[in-house]
């Protein structure tokens, strides 16, 4: 499936580790979908099953995010640097509820909440992973 | 930002790190090209057009043994990689640094671009780097403990910990952390014993 350039939405992506791994990752399995690696352009959304939902609770950040399910695929771009990188969803996440009103900004503008968890290869696609916390556009 | 521009006039840093690979380069460590900041590295990447096709290569594993300016690198899927060292390649272990500190067994996550040879020259390389979702278990003055799924894990408290409250910039005022808070931790792994030192620790509301 290809990647698309509708625009789905917009905030903060952070990162996350997944399937076989070393460190603390270590046993951090296949995520929601089964299917998760580290080493691919793989994201975590928090509306991928009512499961999911239940857990992430975007709205209660006023973050009423769609359902995309495992396998939908999204092109995420990064706010300022216009860096993209082409990603499928094999995992919930993130618990966007715990950072409400949380901001990641670049020239002065600013992406608020976050809404999407990117392996460290899609990440770093995008910027520095010691950064943390990027604003993106997702567009699919 | 830092050397990377694309387009007329400017320097094409993945055509530099594919011509200082291809030169030979064996300089390991402090850049000739200035500031290295990796943020700007790929940053004028156009969207690929399939998820399966990536621009970059990325490389993930476990680091088995240093040759020269050429780390070895076993991913975790049974995978090996080699990643060649350039004078433009950006070094992050605990913070930005030179490949000097790099040693076998560190864990690894590079990008960069593949040579003709199947070696990747690197542009970024960050070493022992996590970004973990725990919870607070315990607080002490050089240490915190940390609960990561069914993992306890050893936050270790360094002298570049830092806290941010609620999206509010980062402080070395670790004094608002509570027992029982969600909390994301940027850190580096210290395979030796397991614990990771923690760099930025990150709580909501």
């Amino acid at each position: 499936m290809a990647c698309g350039s509708t625009s789905l939405w917009a905030g903060e992506t952070s990162w996350f580790c997944c399937g076989n791994a070393w460190g603390p990752c270590t046993g951090a399995g296949g995520g929601a979908c089964g299917n998760c690696q580290s080493s691919a352009n793989h994201g975590a959304w928090p509306n991928a099953s009512q499961a999911c939902w239940d857990i992430t609770r975007p709205d209660l950040c006023g973050e009423n995010i769609p359902r995309r399910g495992c396998g939908s695929v999204m092109n995420v771009k990064h706010q300022c640097s216009g860096a993209t990188v082409c990603i499928t969803i094999t995992d919930c996440g993130p618990r966007t509820k715990e950072w409400c009103g949380e901001a990641s900004c670049c020239n002065g503008q600013c992406r608020t909440n976050r809404v999407l968890d990117l392996t460290p290869a899609a990440y770093s696609a995008l910027g520095d992973l010691s950064s943390g916390m990027l604003p993106v556009y997702i567009y699919e | 930002m830092t050397a990377h521009q694309t387009g007329s006039g400017g320097i094409d840093r993945r055509r530099l790190l594919a011509r200082a690979a291809l030169g030979g380069a064996t300089i390991v460590g402090a850049t000739a090209l200035g500031g290295i900041d990796a943020d700007a590295a790929f940053a004028a990447q156009q969207p690929s057009l399939d998820p399966a096709i990536s621009k970059s290569e990325f490389v993930e594993g476990r680091i088995t043994a240093i040759s020269g300016s050429v780390l070895e690198v076993a991913g975790s899927y049974g995978d090996r990689s080699r990643v060649q060292m350039t004078n433009a390649t950006s070094v992050w272990k605990v913070r930005p640094t030179t490949a000097k500190v790099i040693e076998v067994g560190d864990g690894l996550y590079a990008r960069g671009v593949k040579m003709p040879d199947g070696t990747v020259a690197a542009d970024a390389v960050w070493v022992n780097i996590v970004n973990i979702h725990t919870t607070i278990r315990g607080i002490e003055k050089q240490r915190l403990h940390l609960a990561h799924g069914s993992h306890e894990i050893t936050g270790n408290v360094i002298g570049d910990t830092s806290a941010a409250y609620a999206g509010r910039a980062p402080t070395s005022d670790l004094s608002r952390l509570r027992i029982g808070q969600s909390a994301q931790v940027l850190g580096a792994w210290r395979p030796s014993d397991n614990s990771v030192d923690v760099v930025r620790i990150s709580v909501g509301h």
